[in-house]
């Protein structure tokens, strides 16, 4: 089919003619809505688009475009693109972390009362209030996401309810005992710490989301687990390269007993590794003070309708198709993905996908948020660039420098 | 300089030495492509096999590149791009060089100059402005936005190995050719021409595998098969599956792209060679 | 030939459109870059933008991380250099010496030069790599050699080495051609040593377009963006100061803080140009060449 014109104006004079590198002008005018989101191996986002393009009933079509794998890359990709006014985005799947600086920036549409209304409808409150922004609903939540603590059941026989006891058991454990976390600088390194200072009372903003809090005493207990972990033999010598699918490599190869990672490692081990599968657990995330429950930063996908789109009620409209209750079974059952709406977690189709599927939904319902800012690119970066690598933290000079860092991508100063 | 040359290798113990050497340094260029080329040719289930040569040959990750629109797109964009800012530059280039060579006036070696220090310019230093102007005025992620700053990067090493090219034209041939009744388009068309095409053709080259090479702008100025380069899709080759690293196919893609030039160089080495040179000896 | 006068706007006239494409994509944008660095200016924040004097460079110049990536940077091109210096007379004297399939050991030299930067690092990087690469079991080490930063170093340098010697070989071979071969000749006979005649003639000699190598390969060397971006991404404390100016332009879509990095590198460049200049007393006087 011929794309509607895909012309972008041209400043510059001569050459134009030469180079007008311009799609024709179309014959089929069917409205094409673009929605881009990573590239969902399974083929579920494919088949929603499909299916909410039969909705439409020849109103518009929806098509994906594929981002890259990882979600600094994405949004690296898309942020030049908003900034440009790229017209050809119309659906954007979200990182949940970009919606305060997708806001502001205006790159993206508020949803109006009506369709924010049902965008809500059922939902876990933590993922709506990832898509919320000045009181405003940018984004429908469409998967989510979140860490769980994965053991060998055929080594430990209780899975542990802290960091505390889980290193001494991984100790006790010797040559097998390995931890997997994730220690690269990277987003990962900031979800890590997040959920370690949340789990022990402290966050990294104020209520407001405007200046710094980093409590001292909740700071200091998260970082002094992360020097103990990097310090201690229980550990991965790779630690300071180790993001989640490094983590689960490692796990599959047997020598680890423990690892935080997303729920994408259990359909992995089951068929890279079934020996390792078998005896795999699954447990809440390690809490920091004994008899409080841990909280762990969510994650997942909500779809925004881009600023520049020309079809933005379409776009509203298949949004909600994209994320209503039958494309979140289906990207669960199919593609892994934790639904947002909270009725799934009792379905059937889904339970079979994730056992843990209580697990999962208790420990979202808890789940914390990475700091709802404008500038939360800066802050990440400047949280994992202050605890990378994790060896070198020293619990209390590290306060400080943490608070300044903050402190300073708060205000737009210094690099990353 | 041959003969030379020829009374210094004497000995055999001076012919085994440089012999030696020779094979030392065609070891050290062609390591990492050779190296490149087994790795594209192994499967999936031996690209982990850490072995220098492949165990056996495996044409899937060729395959799997020729089915992959984001690397055919790639390879248009970057050839169709580096075309025309080759043309353009050598042409731009030619008219500046013929009047540094030919003609006298105030302010040519202010040109040369000014050139020269374009060529040592670092191009970070107007991206975030390219970007800005781009973004405004629509050339971002298109052909022109990447054509424009590789004509411009390349207009000093054109203007310099053209001159040092023209510079050794036989320009007194016009007049004779003259003096037998040619016009001056004649004595351009069939005297002038044919003894410059050689150095044309060989800023041409240099000029082509600047924009092959560059994956600054191309990282910085485009974002999707409309108008990204190769080497900007290779450092962003994504695969078909989220978690795995497309080790192969990234392999089998970077074989690909180099040959041309592999066969450039090869073809017209002592062009190259020539035209590299040329600027600094005698500037 | 022409008048004075017609010969001289003719002059003008075919210089002006390489002129003119020259200065309005490098001279205005660094102004503009200029301009930028003042401003607060983050496409982030299109309705913040205001005049904020030098407090960007205020705010570039007591960060941690540009004095660290100027660091990397200058031991990147440092080591890189030297190397290719030792590395390219070598080669360069191979190349004027060697008659054992002359041609083809040309044309290898050149392979190096022609390949992409990004294929050459990405070549690299596989060989060095723990999983695939054939490095570890070549010399029976067991070595995660991007997970450390002087590890990572040796390998960003050796692609930067190994895809820049060619280049830097064949300038200095252009100057070996200058040498006169009765100057050699005669030195041998009064019965000086190949080592004497090398460093008492050859390389005095060679001088000038040493130091344009040099000079241009140092630039060149400072600018280091592609090696860097594809084997690390600057992790493990390894950025360069093109990487963080990009990180803060196009990553960060900061361009007033992103624009005083490039406005500070390219006065690095400048700094380095006139040390040469200065220090070594190159010239670079087009006259010699018209």
């Amino acid at each position: 089919m011929i794309r509607v014109a895909r012309c972008r104006p041209i400043g510059v004079a001569a050459l134009v003619v030469l180079l007008a590198s311009c799609g024709q002008g179309g014959t089929d005018v069917t409205p094409r809505l673009q929605w881009y989101v990573f590239d969902e191996p399974s083929g579920a986002f494919d088949a929603a688009a499909k299916r909410c393009s039969a909705a439409a009933h020849g109103a518009y079509r929806v098509e994906t475009a594929s981002l890259p794998a990882s979600a600094d890359q994405q949004r690296e990709q898309l942020v030049r693109r908003l900034a440009a006014g790229d017209r050809d985005i119309d659906i954007i799947g979200m990182d949940v972390i970009w919606t305060a600086e997708f806001a502001e920036a205006g790159w993206i549409l508020p949803w109006p009362g009506a369709w924010a209304q049902s965008a809500k409808q059922g939902r876990l409150a933590p993922t709506v209030q990832s898509a919320l922004y000045e009181g405003k609903l940018w984004a429908v939540p469409f998967t989510s996401n979140t860490q769980l603590l994965w053991y060998r059941t055929d080594r430990v026989t209780e899975a542990p309810d802290t960091w505390d006891k889980m290193i001494r058991r991984a100790q006790a454990l010797g040559e097998n005992g390995t931890i997997q976390v994730q220690g690269e600088r990277y987003e990962g390194l900031t979800v890590f710490f997040v959920s370690l200072l949340a789990s022990a009372g402290g966050s990294v903003l104020d209520e407001q989301g405007q200046s710094v809090s980093l409590d001292a005493r909740a700071t200091q207990e998260a970082l002094e687990i992360m020097r103990r972990l990097a310090r201690s033999s229980v550990t991965d010598r790779m630690l300071s390269t180790s993001r989640e699918d490094e983590a689960r490599l490692a796990f599959e190869a047997g020598e680890s007993s423990f690892m935080v990672n997303y729920t994408f490692v259990w359909p992995s081990a089951h068929s890279n590794t079934p020996q390792v599968a078998e005896n795999m657990g699954w447990a809440r995330w390690p809490s920091v003070q004994e008899g409080q429950p841990s909280r762990v930063a969510i994650g997942g996908i909500n779809l925004g309708v881009s600023a520049h789109s020309r079809y933005p009620e379409f776009a509203f409209e298949a949004a909600l198709c994209i994320a209503s209750e039958s494309h979140q079974r289906l990207a669960a059952a199919q593609g892994g993905l934790p639904p947002t709406l909270e009725a799934l977690y009792d379905d059937r189709r889904v339970r079979e996908v994730f056992p843990f599927a209580d697990v999962l939904r208790e420990t979202l319902k808890d789940g914390v948020q990475r700091p709802q800012s404008p500038l939360y690119s800066d802050i990440s970066l400047a949280i994992s660039r202050t605890l990378h690598p994790m060896t070198n933290i020293d619990p209390q000079a590290d306060v400080a420098r943490l608070r300044s860092a903050v402190a300073r991508s708060l205000r737009s100063e210094g690099l990353f | 300089m041959v003969s030379g040359a020829r009374t210094l290798t004497g000995s055999l113990l001076q012919r085994s030495f440089w012999g030696f050497g020779s094979v030392v340094a065609v070891a050290y260029a062609l390591l990492p492509m050779i190296w490149i080329l087994s790795l594209s040719f192994k499967d999936k289930r031996s690209l982990t096999d850490n072995r220098f040569i492949p165990s056996s040959i495996s044409l899937e990750n060729y395959r799997a590149i020729a089915d992959d629109p984001q690397f055919s797109a790639a390879i248009i964009n970057s050839l169709g791009i580096g075309l025309i800012s080759t043309l353009l530059a050598v042409v731009l280039a030619m008219f500046a060089a013929y009047a540094i060579v030919r003609l006298d006036f105030p302010g040519k070696r202010l040109v040369l100059l000014g050139a020269l220090s374009i060529a040592m310019f670092p191009p970070i230093a107007i991206i975030g402005p390219l970007f800005n102007l781009w973004r405004i005025s629509g050339l971002f992620d298109t052909w022109l936005g990447l054509i424009i700053p590789y004509m411009t990067f390349t207009l000093p090493l054109a203007i310099w190995t053209l001159s040092a090219f023209f510079r050794e034209l036989p320009w007194e041939l016009d007049k004779a050719a003259r003096v037998d009744g040619a016009t001056p388009f004649q004595t351009f068309r069939y005297v002038i021409a044919p003894l410059a095409i050689p150095g044309v053709f060989t800023s041409a080259i240099l000029v082509f595998i600047f924009s092959w090479n560059d994956f600054l702008f191309a990282t910085a100025l485009t974002s999707t098969d409309d108008a990204r380069t190769v080497p900007a899709a290779l450092a962003f080759f994504t695969g078909s599956s989220r978690f795995e690293q497309p080790t192969g196919s990234i392999a089998a893609a970077s074989v690909v792209v180099s040959l041309p030039i592999a066969l450039m160089v090869l073809l017209f080495q002592r062009r190259i060679i020539a035209g590299l040179t040329s600027g600094a000896v005698k500037g | 030939m022409t008048s004075g006068a017609a010969e001289r706007r003719l002059g003008w006239a075919l210089c002006a459109p390489a002129v003119l494409a020259m200065l309005v994509v490098t001279a205005y944008p660094i102004l503009y870059a200029f301009w930028l660095s003042l401003h607060h200016y983050d496409l982030r924040f299109p309705d913040e933008q205001a005049f904020v004097g030098l407090r960007n460079y205020a705010s570039v110049l007591s960060s941690a991380v540009w004095w660290q990536a100027l660091l990397n940077t200058l031991i990147i091109t440092i080591t890189s250099v030297a190397v290719e210096l030792v590395l390219g007379l070598a080669l360069a004297l191979l190349m004027h010496r060697t008659f054992f399939a002359r041609q083809f050991v040309r044309a290898s030299i050149l392979i190096p030069y022609g390949t992409i930067t990004v294929v050459a690092a990405l070549a690299w990087k596989f060989a060095f790599d723990p999983t695939v690469g054939f490095v570890n079991v070549l010399f029976g080490v067991d070595q995660a050699w991007f997970s450390e930063r002087w590890s990572a170093f040796f390998v960003i340098i050796l692609t930067e080495i190994w895809k820049t010697t060619p280049f830097m070989a064949l300038l200095l071979l252009a100057g070996l051609t200058l040498v006169p071969q009765e100057l050699l000749k005669a030195a041998r006979v009064d019965g000086a040593s190949s080592l004497q005649r090398f460093f008492r003639i050859t390389l005095p000699l060679m001088r000038p377009v040493l130091l344009v190598a040099l000079l241009f390969r140092t630039l060149d060397a400072f600018r280091i963006f592609d090696t860097v971006f594809v084997q690390t991404r600057g992790a493990q404390e390894t950025e360069s100061v093109s990487i963080i100016g990009y990180n803060a332009l196009i990553v960060r879509l900061n361009l007033g803080l992103g624009s005083t990095v490039s406005v500070l590198i390219f006065v690095c460049v400048i700094v380095i140009g006139a040390l040469f200049i200065k220090g070594f007393g190159i010239t670079l006087d087009p006259r010699r060449s018209t």
